[in-house]
């Protein structure tokens, strides 16, 4: 592949805290090569930061290989880049050309605080799995694995609804910040298995009453959260939600 | 001498001894033990809910912002378990044999079969708690076949086998955490151990949002932080995986074992620049189907379709015709830096090899033709149907590959190159999987472990499980059964305020330096010497030079690290520089024992022990033990041996010629 | 969860704005077609009969009222909705994706209805207010004991304001965005969206409710207009 550098001008949200206002920076990245992922060149940045005595810009990473769902940045409007079904980390810098202009900015969401910089508080995923994103058995319960047969066309289907990464894109993504999709990918991958049944009504009940809780809008069904899901989780898993709450709630005797 | 508790007796019924001898903790003393757990991957989330279940108080930390990022999330194969369900002649004694002799005859036998033991009530556990795993049209359970194996026992999901089950570990945490059994604190780095009377008894640990250190007591301490692979600077791990904990383990008192051996996977997707952050991994698996090779020209540049059948080179093919491009990792990595080191390599940095899918692609739509009772089929509709069956294989692999390189690996060969991918070295443990320092354990990768000198495909997901949900709750226990008259110790005794003193005076001196470099000025000029010098080949001569190296570049270090911001504030290049700080010392210790093994055995390849035609050679006589390394002060350690009993599998030599 | 909690969750919120928003598009079918009446050359008599029948059967008047609390209810919940949403965001982005990643009408549901409202404001106060609390017109038919209110001539004269066809035209494209999206969305709420449904679903919501009937309602006063 033929490769090629180019200079960037990147504005890029910098915040000292949480309690801090905010503001963007503008920043410029030299000699960029086109081979370099986004957080590779953020790396480059970040050095020249630290040399010229400045504070590098804060960003949540990790694996860099798109599957820890660390990553997390708002690329020119877009959740995780230009790319689609790509991680901040997968995306590569021959997406963009000499010269251009890029602005980065954190997962905005209310339910998201920003820590500093790019660096946003995804706890809020882990309670609301507190609450119910999980199948109640306890170590060494379990009977042989083949004894529970699973239809092949459910089971994939719950890996697909399973691969979710929990990076968040689809709460950013949202324009009302709504967490639906990443709820309804764990409500559908343990609904989807025989496994899952006993506990379903009060999963998806207490699931979506923690996300409320969490300060997450509701879901408008505009597919912004499947266009930029890393993984391409389908809305098919919201439907399936729905259904799984409405059965709950209207027939559930708690 | 290290004991290693082996129990006594038969090795197929030690462990059902043990679990029938060890002794019990009673349900209402449980709920007045503290468990800490160092790391959330499969052993600590696996260990932290199991714990959780039983009833001890547990606190687990993870320096990432959720548990659920750990990186055995990006583990791809598959996890290995005894079952047997192909019935191809499967057995608890095969997976044990097949660790071993896959460690090249470095791990300890009787854990090697308690993993073997236990690998099937992983996947009930893990299918029960909702993991989706690859299934068959009955509904039954699917396997595919592995690295250096001859049976189909390794259970997948596609090829995100980590993050299925450490998302099943997550929830069964998580689940913990809701019932309030487990407090969970993530973005907390565990900076020291605590040690009164000799046992571990806390920790002191670093709030990375505000900066604040916390000391947090335990009855016992598990150390479950992985692999120290980023030694390397450039691997396979996550950006943050680190050694700190094991390594404060060690200047702690406890041993740590074999830390030369270090598996360095052959294929991943080569280096591109300085820039490089990290390395990715192409699954094994592509060796089933693709085919090695390197231009016979030196220095070649020539583009790969330009060069002629008869003028490449299938050295994997040439010089291991029983086994060709099915090799161990170990023997196919060594062969391709070889190659490249000559002059054969291939791409910009000539510093890769080819895996080529062209003839897998003709070969699988003829078959397609085949199938479908085709006739006058041009050779584009061949290479057209043979390139669907191949997407339907690797197609998310090919699909990683093109976004990271911007080729397209369907028509032009993927360019590959070996990297540092796992650790077999780690914390030692005995068979209890406590460490030297009572009340201190490891589990998972963090440890020594069950892998030798070498791991097999699929087995490090096992060996997580298994430490984290089937050993260590039921060895906790016998050592905790003694702890119920230990009341909680406050955190302002002495031994908590002094370890917390030593913290903060290191904190003290990275914000004071205010040197001129980077913290990753200096860890990529750590990964270079190792790479260089105690990567894949290995020589009395380099090993020396990279010792004192390093040590020169510590002293370095210490003088001009630059760590900007302050140290009460999230600050990522504090945390670097910690981490980058320990792993200037745990490289020493990798290369002083990669000197003192002077034998060639699975990873570690002396360059002085080899067979006349360049194959490792193990030396059975004088290294048939686990090197445990006592520190002894700064950059000052002591060799301990573990010597290794082998009553069922006889060591012999490896060879796939 | 008792009915108080449920319908207090986002997703029991949606499910009474989808409800509302499905009986609203059973409405729009039934009122199009009596509208239809008002093209008939008949001098209004099939038309006034019919709003006759409608403005005095009580089984009719009955769903009319409940027909406005739907309306009421469906706006209600829905507003507050859009206000908790803004709220989960706190601090906006800087850029946004535009039509990157979602429909421009799909995000406009509440600007939609809000034209939708103050059209039917405006609609309720030509014809229903007057038709039950003004002064009106008569015209005696063949057939009829009693002389009819003359609805139909009534709407001959309003669409011949020439702004307020135009309104009409304008309040039918905001009802096409409405419900393109709408029909759609509320099934997916009700968590209808599977493969062998999704072409019938879109199909409706597209060509039924997005095109034919707005442009069948818009139709009526253009044609009145220009006649």
């Amino acid at each position: 592949m033929e490769h090629y550098n180019m200079n960037l001008t990147l504005k890029v949200w910098r915040q000292k805290n949480k309690n801090d206002q905010g503001r963007f920076e503008t920043l410029q990245a030299k000699d960029i090569s086109s081979e370099m992922s986004f957080l590779e060149m953020f790396d480059v940045v970040n050095e020249q930061l630290i040399n010229d005595g400045k504070d590098p810009v804060a960003f949540d990473h990790d694996c860099r290989e798109g599957i820890c769902g660390s990553c997390s940045m708002h690329i020119n409007g877009r959740a995780h880049g230009p790319w689609d079904g790509t991680t901040t980390c997968q995306l590569h810098m021959r997406a963009f050309n000499d010269g251009d202009t890029i602005t980065v900015e954190p997962w905005r969401a209310g339910a998201f605080p920003v820590i500093k910089d790019l660096t946003v508080d995804r706890t809020a995923f882990d309670r609301i799995i507190e609450a119910g994103g999980y199948i109640s058995v306890n170590t060494g319960n379990a009977q042989d694995a083949n004894c529970l047969p699973v239809d092949k066309n459910d089971a994939d289907l719950s890996f697909a609804a399973a691969s979710c990464i929990g990076c968040g894109a689809c709460v950013a993504a949202c324009k009302n910040s709504s967490a639906m999709l990443f709820v309804s990918a764990k409500v559908s991958q343990l609904a989807l298995l025989p496994q899952g049944h006993p506990e379903k009504q009060s999963r998806a009940l207490n699931m979506v009453a923690q996300m409320d809780k969490e300060g997450f809008g509701s879901c408008t069904n505009t597919g912004a959260c499947e266009a930029e899901c890393p993984k391409e989780i389908s809305l098919t898993n919201i439907a399936r939600l729905n259904r799984e709450f409405i059965g709950a709630g209207f027939s559930s005797e708690k | 001498m290290l004991n290693a508790k082996i129990p006594a007796g038969p090795l197929n019924s030690k462990w059902e001894d043990y679990k029938g001898h060890c002794k019990l903790v009673n349900p209402a003393n449980k709920r007045n033990l503290e468990v800490i757990i160092i790391g959330t991957g499969l052993a600590g989330a696996s260990a932290a809910a199991s714990l959780g279940e039983l009833g001890y108080k547990v606190k687990a930390f993870c320096f990432q912002d959720s548990p659920r990022r750990a990186h055995s999330i990006a583990a791809q194969g598959g996890i290995n378990a005894a079952k047997n369900y192909q019935n191809d002649g499967d057995s608890v004694f095969r997976l044990f044999y097949d660790t071993v002799k896959g460690g090249d005859y470095r791990a300890r036998e009787a854990n090697v079969h308690r993993l073997a033991e236990v690998s099937g009530n992983i996947i009930d556990q893990c299918v029960a708690q909702g993991v989706p795993f690859a299934r068959e049209y009955g509904g039954l359970l699917s396997n595919r076949s592995f690295g250096g194996t001859q049976v189909q026992r390794t259970f997948y999901a596609a090829g995100q086998t980590g993050q299925q089950l450490l998302l099943g570990a997550y929830s069964a945490l998580e689940r913990q955490v809701a019932l309030g059994n487990v407090k969970m604190y993530s973005r907390h780095e565990m900076l020291d151990i605590v040690k009164i009377d000799g046992k571990a008894r806390g920790i002191i640990a670093r709030d990375l949002v505000t900066g604040e250190l916390e000391r947090h007591f335990g009855h016992a301490v598990l150390i479950c932080s992985g692999g120290y692979g980023n030694v390397f600077y450039l691997s396979t791990n996550a950006m943050g995986s680190n050694a700190t904990a094991a390594w404060k383990a060690t200047k702690n008192g406890a041993y740590f074992a074999n830390p030369c051996f270090t598996q360095i996977h052959p294929t991943c997707i080569p280096v591109s620049g300085d820039h490089q952050s990290k390395l990715t991994l192409m699954s094994e698996s592509l060796r089933n189907d693709g085919r090695i090779w390197v231009p016979k020209k030196q220095n070649d540049t020539r583009k790969a379709s330009d060069i002629p059948e008869e003028e490449r080179d299938y050295y994997l093919e040439r010089r291991y015709p029983a086994f060709g491009n099915l090799v161990p990792r170990d023997v196919a990595s060594r062969a391709a830096k070889e190659r490249c080191d000559a002059g054969f390599g291939v791409g910009t940095s000539r510093q890769a090899v080819y895996l080529d899918f062209a003839a897998a692609i003709e070969r699988y739509g003829s078959i397609e033709v085949g199938k479908r009772q085709l006739t006058n089929v041009s050779k584009e509709d061949i290479i057209k149907l043979g390139k669907e069956v191949v997407a339907e294989k690797y197609g998310n692999l090919f699909d990683m590959y093109a976004k990271i390189t911007g080729e397209n690996p369907y028509e032009l060969p993927m360019r590959i190159y070996p990297a540092v991918h796992y650790t077999m070295g780690g914390l030692w443990v005995d068979y209890e999987l406590n460490t030297t320092v009572p009340g201190l354990y490891s589990l998972g990768e963090a440890n020594f472990s069950d892998h030798g000198a070498n791991r097999l495909g699929a087995s490090a997901l096992m060996q997580g499980l298994a430490d984290g949900y089937f050993v260590l709750p039921y060895t906790i226990g016998n050592y905790l059964a003694d702890e119920i008259r230990t009341k909680a110790i406050s955190t302002d005794h002495p031994a908590f305020v002094e370890a917390e003193k030593s913290v903060q005076d290191i904190i003290n001196k990275f914000m004071t330096t205010k040197g001129t470099r980077s913290v990753d000025y200096f860890h990529k000029k750590l990964g270079k010497i190792m790479w260089d010098k105690c990567g894949m080949a290995r020589n009395e001569k380099g090993l020396k030079e990279a010792i004192e190296e390093i040590k020169a570049l510590r002293v370095e270090f210490w003088k001009e690290v630059r760590v900007p911001g302050e140290a009460k504030e999230f600050n990522p290049e504090l945390e670097k520089a910690g981490r980058v700080a320990d792993f200037l010392e745990l490289g020493e210790l990798m290369c002083m024992d990669a000197l003192n093994r002077r034998e060639s055995c699975g990873g570690h390849f002396r360059e002085e022990s080899q067979t006349e035609d360049g194959e490792a050679k193990r030396d059975d006589d004088n290294f048939s033990y686990v090197a445990a390394w006592e520190y002894k002060g700064y950059g000052q350690y002591e060799l301990h041996k573990e010597p290794l009993v082998f009553e069922e599998c006889k060591p012999t030599q490896r060879s796939y010629k | 969860m008792k009915w108080s909690q449920f319908f207090n969750t986002s997703i029991g919120k949606k499910l009474l704005v989808g409800a509302t928003g499905l009986f609203l598009c059973s409405f729009v079918i039934v009122h199009l077609a009596g509208n239809f009446q008002l093209l008939y050359n008949d001098q209004g008599k099939a038309f006034n009969a019919y709003a006759a029948f409608m403005g005095h059967n009580s089984l009719i008047q009955f769903i009319a009222w409940g027909l406005k609390i739907v309306i009421l209810l469906h706006a209600f919940i829905a507003i507050q909705l859009t206000f908790s949403n803004r709220a989960a965001r706190p601090v906006k982005y800087a850029v946004s994706p535009g039509n990157q990643t979602s429909s421009w009408f799909s995000r406009q549901m509440a600007i939609m209805g809000s034209i939708l409202f103050i059209f039917l404001i405006i609609h309720l106060a030509n014809f229903w207010a007057k038709f039950h609390y003004g002064d009106m017109p008569t015209q005696t038919y063949a057939g009829f004991e009693e002389p009819l209110k003359d609805l139909y001539r009534v709407s001959q004269e309003t669409f011949k304001q020439g702004w307020l066809v135009a309104l009409y035209v304008i309040g039918m494209i905001g009802l096409s965005f409405h419900l393109i999206h709408g029909f759609k969305s509320a099934c997916q709420t009700f968590g209808l969206n599977h493969k062998k449904y999704n072409g019938l679903i879109n199909f409706i919501g597209v060509w039924l409710f997005g095109i034919a009937i707005p442009i069948g309602f818009a139709i009526i006063p253009v044609v009145i207009y220009f006649k």
